[in-house]
């Protein structure tokens, strides 16, 4: 797409089993940087199972994850974030008793060494428009607001890589709209992004980069009008 | 944050002051240090159960690596109790690396193999082959050395360096990681926190504090027992203590064992059988009515606690 053809991720291969069960079963794809790649697929394909594997919540049985030309494969979730990959949680995960602020601190100081600290804060807070709420605990916060607690605590650590897993999803649609334009925003600052979403509307919206992914592997990359002209992905969304 | 570090401050130095003058009007040398020991236990049940939510059911066991260490370095080198009380601690911040892989564990699975770690270490100490190092069952004799002053004011030095720790963790970066830690393991990762590493070094500080009580206890004290410095009688008293009082302040702790030990001194030893019942009330009406302690009172209506 918009490549300025360096290649940011590189992924081949990639296995996770639960114990039998191939959550992921080979899916590959690259992203190059400054884009938005969509990932799209139905109930259970294993698009989370992608972002927590990436991201180091999980470990993979296969396969192998460059960033920056640099092999992120295993390595412990907080090395990974510093080394500039971050993402989101379909279901917010607060620090329930830490208020907005002590977060997003913690998160500008373990998960960055760049940058003035306190400059960071207040970016990250400004970004996902949470400054009013600053100095209240987590646990206090609507659903909405606690999903964009866990982007802004991701922004804090100064991403290159965002990965963003439905953060749409339980959102209405004044909201949505005004999530597409932060995460627009977001890209803009030179942030890359595979955002994960069942809405091709919403993907729509953001990238014309679509991969569709189904029983953990690859069935599609291109654009959403492609998409829905090719009929395996019409298969697998209609579950025909 | 600086107001914070001095509210802290105050309240060292306040505890540090009663403790120093009190022996001159108050002659029980004895309660005294017995009521600094368990304020210093308590503050380091504090730094592992109150910042990442750990419970350690097996604290005693470190009480005794140090108590063990302490009197075993004063029996075999013949150097200053002082700095055998240290090393006491650091036998006890040892044991604490062998049982490491215990954080793995979570809530009863871990305070289960805890209290079971601090047994295996209790019969290994009292074992009657390990005489030649540790007198077995027989017991510790430190009389060559004893001098009540110097263990009191040692007690004291080492109360003031766990006051000092959990200060530093309520009101530092690495101390918000332990409760983002406690809160939520992978959030707090992918906040960019070594997980493994900061509950490790919460661990071990939580480990040095009692490893340093203990060898105070034992030069205060010149002669004991492994059942003594190894009874759950010391987990339990530290850990309901600490909680009653409130983790994951400082003050909490504090004023938790200050308030339940005085009671125990008083109430206690004249009449125990009252002393249980009462006790057993408590932790019931602390578990239903109370579970974060005192200080929770305060937090409640908005007044900050250190
Ligand atoms: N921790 C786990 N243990 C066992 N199985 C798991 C685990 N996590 C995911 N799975 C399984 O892996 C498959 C892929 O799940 P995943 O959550 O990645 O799907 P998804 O594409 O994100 O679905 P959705 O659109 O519903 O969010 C599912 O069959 C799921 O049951
Ligand atoms: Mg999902």
């Amino acid at each position: 797409m918009s490549h300025s053809g360096k290649e940011l991720l590189k992924i081949k291969g990639l296995v996770k089993k639960f114990g039998g069960f191939r959550a992921l079963n080979g899916i590959g794809m690259d992203v190059g940087e400054g884009c938005i790649v969509g990932l799209a697929g139905p109930n259970g394909s294993g698009k989370t199972t992608l972002i927590n594997v990436i991201s180091g919540v999980y470990r993979p049985d296969g396969g192998s994850i460059e960033f920056c030309g640099r092999s992120v494969y295993k390595l412990p979730s907080h090395k990974i974030v510093r080394r500039g990959i971050n993402r989101t949680f379909q279901v917010p995960r607060p620090l329930s008793s830490l208020t907005v602020r002590e977060t997003v601190k913690l998160a500008a100081v373990y998960g960055t060494c760049e940058g003035n600290k306190e400059e960071t804060i207040r970016q990250a807070l400004e970004i996902v428009e949470l400054e009013g709420v600053k100095d209240v605990v987590s646990a206090g916060l609507t659903f909405a607001q606690q999903k964009m607690l866990g982007l802004a605590t991701a922004l804090a650590t100064k991403p290159k890589l965002l990965l963003i897993d439905e953060i749409a999803a339980g959102l209405s649609h004044q909201e949505l709209f005004k999530i597409s334009q932060m995460l627009l925003r977001i890209r803009n600052t030179g942030i890359t992004m595979i955002v994960v979403e069942h809405h091709l509307g919403f993907i729509d919206a953001l990238t014309s980069d679509v991969v569709v992914m189904n029983a953990g592997g690859n069935l599609f990359r291109g654009s959403i009008q492609e998409a829905a002209q090719n009929d395996e992905v019409v298969e697998v969304f209609l579950g025909r | 944050m600086r107001r914070r570090y001095l509210q802290a401050l105050s309240v060292i130095i306040l505890v540090a002051v009663v403790f120093l003058l009190l022996p001159r009007f108050y002659s029980n040398q004895s309660f005294l240090f017995n009521l600094m020991l368990y304020l210093g236990l308590a503050e380091g049940v504090n730094i592992i159960y109150g910042f990442t939510g750990y419970l350690p059911f097996g604290y005693v066991g470190f009480f005794g690596a140090g108590a063990y260490g302490s009197a075993i370095a004063i029996t075999f080198w013949h150097i200053s109790p002082f700095v055998c009380v240290i090393l006491g601690g650091m036998a006890a911040v040892a044991t604490g690396i062998v049982l490491i892989p215990l954080l793995r564990l979570s809530g009863a699975y871990f305070a289960i193999a805890n209290l079971a770690a601090s047994q295996a270490l209790y019969l290994i100490v009292a074992n009657p082959t390990m005489e030649k190092i540790t007198q077995g069952p027989y017991g510790i004799d430190l009389s060559s050395v004893y001098n009540a002053d110097a263990g009191y004011y040692t007690m004291l030095a080492v109360l003031v360096f766990a006051m000092v720790v959990v200060a530093y963790i309520r009101n530092s970066d690495f101390g918000l990681s332990l409760l983002a830690i406690k809160e939520d393991r992978v959030t707090a990762s992918l906040a960019g926190v070594n997980v493994v590493r900061a509950r490790s070094i919460a661990w071990m500080l939580s480990a040095f504090v009692a490893g340093l009580c203990g060898g105070a206890f034992g030069w205060f004290t010149a002669v004991f027992y492994p059942s003594t410095v190894f009874s759950l009688d010391v987990s339990v008293f530290t850990i309901v203590f600490a909680l009653f009082g409130g983790v994951g302040t400082l003050a909490g702790p504090l004023l938790g064992a200050l308030l339940l030990y005085s009671m125990y001194n008083f109430i206690g030893i004249s009449t125990p059988q009252y002393f249980q019942l009462f006790y057993g009330f408590l932790i019931i009406g602390l578990v239903l009515f109370l579970p974060d302690g005192v200080a929770s009172i305060l937090q409640k209506g908005k007044v900050y606690v250190p």
